[in-house]
């Protein structure tokens, strides 16, 4: 076996933002089945909500190369 | 059509946050090469996160 | 982990797959050209044209069972990918995305078709030069619909900012139409196959290991045969999702060039 430890933390890293990114789109998803005239409130929520959720997982992802 | 919308929307947001950090981060990184400094690799990411969440919010955020 | 495999009886240990599986030696003498991707490819080129002529030569009111198959996959790529994506003009990209759809979806299911085994998309350079299709497709459509000036001016100015803003902002448009997304079409493509052909070589190789090991060991390749088992249909599954993937991409890169403001 070889290979960086910096994987492995990228890795554990990773299952914050996978979470909340699940958490994120389960409420969306709840939120517009109820109420489907609510979408176009919730949409930009969701977007924002996922951007940075992703944003978490990219920076772990670059650092776990660069660093 | 919604699926259309949505799908469209991550995709675009993903790129938009790969790319932001990826120029931005290497302009620090070049930086940093250049002048044999440590802190403009940081200060580039999140320069760049923060312009790519800016741009998400222009496109997807506002009205 | 070395310690876990020196467990199975004789002296050498077990080896791991890695990306040195990927490169097959070329099958007619030095010439590289001859290896085994290229060979899928011909034989994937070669089946596509086949099944779609058998099905429509005699196509009838009433379907045959090949072809109802094959108007069933045109149908779907013409109305899910083309239709409810691109809009109006659809017809004219139809054919690019049907194409698209099979070659790539014949490669993927090359991975799991007993004897040929390898997904063709697990080598980088075939990935690439369908994103470069679809990166010329996109880009050559919204210069033609717009014009230069005005479709590049759409890329990289966001309206409602401040003027210095900009500077931060238009890099990354540029990056994200010009780099990002070829490379992230194809490499999505890529990793997939890579990584799930190594997982499924990880199972069944390793569970030979196990059984050729001592009696505890042989007791549990069983294990690592039926999760290989379970896997492949995980990977037929990712395979098709795949090739969806990649198709649906091209359609919305297609529609957002199209598109008067982005």
């Amino acid at each position: 076996m070889e290979g960086t430890l910096n994987l492995v933390g990228y890795g554990l890293s990773a299952i914050g933002p996978a979470i909340a990114t699940g958490m994120i789109f389960a409420a969306y998803i709840s939120g517009v089945a109820r109420q489907p005239e609510a979408r176009s409130v919730l949409q930009p929520i969701a977007f924002l909500g996922f951007a940075l959720a992703e944003a978490l997982a990219l920076f772990g992802l670059v650092l776990a190369f660069v660093l | 059509m919604a699926m259309k919308d949505e799908g469209n929307a991550l995709w675009s947001i993903f790129g938009y946050l790969l790319s932001g950090m990826l120029f931005w981060g290497g302009v620090g990184y070049g930086l940093d090469k250049w002048l044999n400094q440590g802190y403009f690799l940081l200060i580039g990411l999140l320069l760049g996160i923060g312009a790519a969440i800016y741009l998400v919010w222009l496109r997807f955020g506002r009205d | 982990m070395r310690s876990l495999f020196r467990l199975s009886g004789e002296g050498e240990g077990f080896v791991p797959p890695s990306s040195n599986d990927f490169e097959l030696p070329p099958v007619f003498g030095d010439n590289a050209f001859t290896t085994k991707p290229i060979f899928l490819v011909f034989l994937s080129v070669i089946l596509v044209s086949v099944f779609f002529l058998l099905s429509s030569r005699k196509a009838a009111v009433v379907p045959s069972k090949l072809q109802f198959a094959g108007e069933s996959i045109y149908s779907f790529v013409r109305n899910d990918l083309g239709r409810d994506i691109i809009g109006h003009e659809f017809m004219r990209f139809v054919p690019y995305l049907f194409t698209l759809f099979t070659f790539v979806l014949t490669n993927n299911i090359f991975g799991i078709v007993p004897f040929l085994q390898f997904p063709t998309m697990s080598r980088v350079s075939f990935p690439y030069v369908l994103a470069v299709f679809t990166f010329v497709v996109f880009h050559y459509v919204g210069i033609r619909k717009q014009g230069i000036v005005k479709y590049l001016k759409d890329i990289m100015f966001m309206p409602g900012v401040p003027k210095p803003v900009y500077v931060l902002l238009t890099p990354i448009e540029l990056a994200t139409f010009f780099l990002v997304r070829p490379l992230t079409l194809s490499l999505r493509l890529f990793a997939n196959m890579f990584a799930g052909h190594l997982l499924l070589l990880v199972f069944i190789l390793g569970g030979e290991h196990l059984f050729q090991g001592v009696l505890g060991l042989k007791l549990i390749s069983p294990f690592a045969f039926a999760f290989g088992i379970g896997l492949t249909f995980f990977e037929f599954m990712v395979q098709c999702l795949q090739a969806y993937i990649f198709t649906l991409l091209t359609a919305l890169y297609i529609a957002g060039a199209l598109a008067d403001e982005h």
